[in-house]
């Protein structure tokens, strides 16, 4: 029946052209001029011209960008298995029925989900503020005077204080439903046999959910590396505190939306991207060489 | 993708009866596990701490709302001081102080945009879910592998080009210029394939067919109403997503009388910060917690959606 089929076919293009339209006009159609015109410089005199990889061998150069890519490595490699350990002994505990109240507290916990980064980023700016804010009034009568929050030593682990808040919630959501489908049976019968919940969690439950810690540590990572709301708007409270390349986004913005040099920030972005790119395709062939693909 | 499994999570919500049954069984004696019976207390004490963690800033926030601008700096951060000027700070967000723009304009901007862009996603990602899912056509698998592979695309190298695209068709301070990226959700397409996978069964659709029902009929009269809550779930999660976008806006658009709630929060920090504005103070933390309170109530209201999704999304590869 060819006709039948092409018809059929007909059909499902015409359900999802509508939204692969936007997806090409709104993803596609930006990456490819985003590259295109990486390839370009516009001087003052002159014009725009075709300047090759003149643009990716000035950012290949540039100290401050790559300070700013080490920065969201160490950053990343840091929060990301903070939060999702953080996230799944919550998401454990909750499962194994061993805290009190756990339906006020998941909700409670997820609630940063629905706080936009800028203004958790303005509170804690506030909350931590040097001298005056709380948090450095309850160090200080604990005996821990002039801790400053936004320090050099301290600003990165302050933005991981930040994103900790905003995204263990989230992750523990997720952990706690996948826990939650893994059959009653199976705990059951592990405590039967006289297993203890570390045992329980760690050997039996661990396992069974790890394809989603996998992609939870994945999307995190990839949040991680375009680090940008964060140290932003802190720089409006601490300008010191955060960088012109402070991390690779705020490198792109800067250098396209600050300095106006669209295609040297064009040239980063990609940079960036790729980057971004190669961390996932590399996660992934490790996985699937350690057969854990289907 | 080979790791997309199309596993389907019960899209219905539990009965009240499940519900109870399932409360009851939330709590289990830790001596079960071997745990001595103080662990219940203690355990529960250590998640009382990170709530406490969690829910401080807002309390600060709540707090900081009804105090004047020397207040907020001088007195505890939580606990109340001075007079009570939380209706004074809320009537402020309706003026232009030092020039900054006017808040209640940016939450009207929000509104229009998060409604506008999600409603528009939820569209375009119930029919492309549904193509994916119940149509195969050539190349169907790898273009639904493309969709997802733009997940990875970082957002800086969406927004800058935009801008420039923009800035050549007229799009340049226009609100088309933000809500049409909106409806723009590949996690909204996934999920609604996912979900249409478990919840509408080929033989319905086959069935129809048979009576001589027209594709687009049998989309609209079947497919739909059987996704409803699939649909509600992506509409809450693209909403969440406009109302929390930042990057873009801050890009696109240089007048301040455009910018949603984010971008015109992070305008408001900058001037309170620079130098003589710091009038401005009480505005940026009114206008934070009146840029919370109607996410977090509709995420009270409507959690069950909100997890429906992060279940579906957890279950499979996303």
């Amino acid at each position: 029946m060819p006709r039948k089929r092409r018809s059929h076919d007909r059909s499902g293009i015409a359900f999802i052209s509508p939204g692969m339209l936007m997806l090409g006009l709104f993803m596609l159609v930006p990456t490819v001029y985003a590259i295109w015109s990486s390839l370009y410089s516009t001087r003052l005199i002159g014009g725009r011209s075709f300047s090759g990889l003149d643009n990716y061998l000035t950012v290949f150069q540039s100290a401050e960008f790559w300070s700013g890519v080490l920065r969201v490595l160490v950053f990343g490699a840091i929060q990301v298995p903070l939060t999702l350990a953080l996230a799944f002994a919550f998401a454990a505990l909750f499962d194994a029925g061993v805290i009190r109240g756990s339906k006020f507290f998941r909700t409670v916990f997820f609630m940063p989900f629905a706080v936009p980064g800028v203004v958790a980023s303005v509170m804690w700016s506030f909350l931590l503020l040097p001298q005056f804010g709380p948090y450095a009034e309850i160090l200080s009568g604990l005996g821990l005077k002039g801790v400053n929050f936004f320090s050099s030593g301290m600003i990165v682990p302050t933005i991981m204080l930040i994103v900790i808040w905003e995204w263990t919630g989230y992750n523990m959501t997720i952990l706690f439903t996948s826990l939650k489908s893994i059959p009653r049976e199976v705990s059951e019968a592990a405590i039967m046999e006289g297993a203890s919940l570390w045992t329980i969690v760690t050997k039996i439950k661990l396992p069974m959910v790890m394809p989603t810690i996998v992609m939870l540590a994945f999307l995190n990572s990839v949040g991680a590396l375009q680090l940008f709301t964060e140290p932003s708007i802190l720089a409006a409270f601490q300008p010191q505190a955060v960088s012109f390349g402070f991390t690779p986004s705020l490198f792109v913005y800067n250098t396209a939306v600050g300095s106006g040099q669209y295609e040297l920030g064009a040239a980063a972005a990609v940079i960036l991207a790729l980057i971004i790119g190669a961390i996932s395709v590399g996660g992934f062939l490790v996985r699937r060489r350690n057969g854990e693909f289907r | 993708m080979t790791s997309i499994r199309q596993s389907g999570p019960s899209p219905q919500t539990p009965t009240k009866q499940r519900r109870r049954a399932s409360q009851a069984a939330d709590q289990i004696d830790p001596r079960l596990y071997g745990l001595p019976r103080a662990a219940t207390p203690v355990l529960t004490i250590l998640a009382a701490l990170f709530a406490v963690f969690v829910l401080a800033p807002l309390l600060w926030l709540l707090i900081s709302a009804t105090k004047s601008q020397a207040d907020i700096y001088t007195s505890f951060g939580f606990w109340f001081s001075g007079p009570f000027r939380l209706f004074d700070n809320i009537a402020s967000l309706g003026q232009n102080i030092s020039g900054a723009g006017v808040f209640v304009q940016w939450l009207a901007n929000t509104l229009l945009y998060a409604v506008a862009g999600a409603v528009g996603a939820t569209i375009l990602s119930a029919l492309a879910g549904y193509g994916f899912s119940r149509y195969r056509f050539r190349g169907s698998n790898a273009l639904f592998f493309g969709v997802m592979a733009t997940l990875l695309v970082p957002i800086t190298s969406i927004a800058l080009p935009l801008f420039l695209v923009y800035s050549k068709v007229g799009l340049v301070n226009s609100v088309w210029g933000m809500i049409l990226p909106s409806v723009v959700s590949p996690v909204g397409i996934y999920l609604m394939r996912t979900y249409i996978d478990a919840s509408v069964p080929k033989d319905l659709i086959e069935a129809a067919r048979l009576d001589g029902a027209g594709e687009l009929g049998i989309f609209v009269r079947i497919a739909l109403p059987l996704s409803m809550p699939g649909l509600m779930t992506v509409l809450l999660i693209t909403v969440v997503a406009v109302w929390n976008n930042y990057f873009l806006p801050l890009v696109i658009f240089s007048k301040s009388s455009l910018y949603p709630l984010t971008v015109g929060l992070s305008a408001l920090s900058q001037a309170s910060q620079s130098g003589s504005k710091a009038e401005l103070v009480p505005v940026l933390i009114t206008g934070g917690l009146v840029t919370v309170v109607p996410l977090i109530a509709l995420f009270l209201l409507l959690e069950r959606y909100f997890r429906g999704g992060l279940l579906q999304g957890s279950t499979t590869g996303l």
